[in-house]
């Protein structure tokens, strides 16, 4: 019986290159779309943000430099589109500079409904009773009651199950 | 976090095995359980691969310019490319003994499936949508009692892997019918728990009801061509 290590090297060479076109085909270019600077904010604005929310909130802490944000990033552009006007999505840049987290957004998050802001020290997610991981993700009830901390990657049914845990509450 | 999939990931291995080791007991493998496990073992790999590869693809992550985001599988796995890549691979791993080997890993593959499921007790991936049932259960911090909808197909998917063993041991199916049924039979499970899972968008529904199109057209095509050859035992009863 034959295994996959005698799989000819011309075929695995056409996959790459298929691969390759297909995947150049399918991202945006980093730095294509304008964003403009990412707005800082403190522990005390977030706090208010959150106990003035008339809907649930999900916060999300990332950094451009964070290689598993890249892999929720495009998952919560989708829910952020999904869930506009019911769920409010606010993203927190933390211990990044400008250039990084403008690509980051242009690259995984351009288009979605999604307030981006800036942690600059990267203390807030702490304050708020998280830590200084990435990613984190916060999700608070209407004014601001934190009804679950998501410390790692957000896969979809974690997402989902707790988006779904938000809207029932309300 | 990780380590969480890890675990339910060898759960997963760790009943395919006792599977296959099983079948072996009963006499109704049809091929060595070590060349078996690698068939499944390797499908499975490949799957998984296609199928991150597929998630990050429709993502719009270019794997070429983040080739170290393929191995963060908790971002996702497109699981239609990822069970028709493993499907791809077991076909053509076993080409030789084709419609053997795929129903020598069929009931192991099912139970797989359970096995990767009732890990969802390792994950804390459990829930499904709200229900009032008796036996619905909550997260921790919350009133709301839910489905567990992961517990369903993983009982769902054990029971229908005790049934393909049973009737591969004492009905003698034709060749390839065992296969074609276990692939019709998983993708009806994961077609009718769909609903009690919260999801983005639809779900991959159209890839189960594909599956279970595919497995049910393979299922009476095989047990056909066993018919017209005179070596098909009556598909029930």
């Amino acid at each position: 019986m034959d295994t996959l290590g005698r799989v000819r090297p011309p075929r695995i060479a056409v996959l790459v290159l298929v691969a390759a076109t297909v995947g150049g085909c399918s991202s945006p270019q980093p730095g294509s779309t304008d964003i403009s600077e990412v707005p800082a904010t403190s522990a005390e604005a977030m706090t208010a943000l959150l106990a003035a929310s008339a809907e649930p909130v999900v916060l999300n802490v990332w950094a451009s430099w964070c290689i598993p944000c890249r892999s929720e990033g495009p998952l919560l552009a989708r829910a952020a589109t999904e869930f506009a006007g019911r769920v409010r999505f606010v993203g927190l840049n933390v211990r990044d500079d400008q250039d990084g987290a403008g690509a980051f957004i242009a690259e995984f998050l351009a288009g979605a409904p999604i307030e981006h802001m800036a942690d600059a020290a990267g203390d807030i997610p702490a304050e708020l009773g998280g830590s200084r991981a990435v990613p984190l993700t916060f999700f608070y009830a209407p004014g601001g009651e934190l009804i679950e901390l998501h410390t790692g990657v957000l896969d979809e049914r974690t997402l989902a199950l707790q988006i779904d845990e938000l809207l029932a509450r309300g | 976090m990780e380590l969480s999939l890890l675990g339910a990931a060898a759960i997963a291995v760790a009943v395919v095995n006792i599977a296959l080791r099983g079948e072996a007991l009963l006499g109704t493998a049809t091929e060595g359980t070590r060349s078996l496990f690698d068939v499944a073992l390797t499908s499975v790999v490949v799957g998984l691969g296609v199928g991150r590869l597929g998630a990050m693809l429709g993502d719009g992550v270019n794997p070429l310019a983040h080739p170290g985001d393929f191995l963060i599988v908790r971002g996702g796995v497109a699981t239609g490319w990822a069970s028709l890549a493993a499907m791809a691979t077991a076909a053509v791993v076993g080409r030789s003994h084709l419609w053997a080997v795929l129903d020598g890993i069929s009931v192991a593959g099912v139970a797989g499936l359970a096995g990767w499921h009732a890990g969802c007790l390792v994950r804390h991936a459990c829930l499904g949508t709200p229900s009032q049932l008796p036996w619905a259960m909550t997260q921790p911090g919350s009133t709301i009692t839910r489905h567990p909808v992961e517990l369903y197909a993983a009982l769902a998917l054990a029971l229908l892997a005790v049934g393909l063993a049973v009737w591969r041991r004492y009905r003698s199916p034709a060749t390839g019918t065992a296969a074609a049924f276990a692939l019709a039979g998983a993708a009806l499970v994961r077609l009718l728990t769909e609903p009690l899972r919260p999801a983005l968008g639809s779900g991959p529904v159209g890839w189960y009801l594909a599956g279970l199109v595919a497995g049910a057209t393979a299922l009476v095509w095989r047990w056909r061509v066993a018919r017209l050859a005179g070596t098909a035992p009556p598909l029930a009863g």
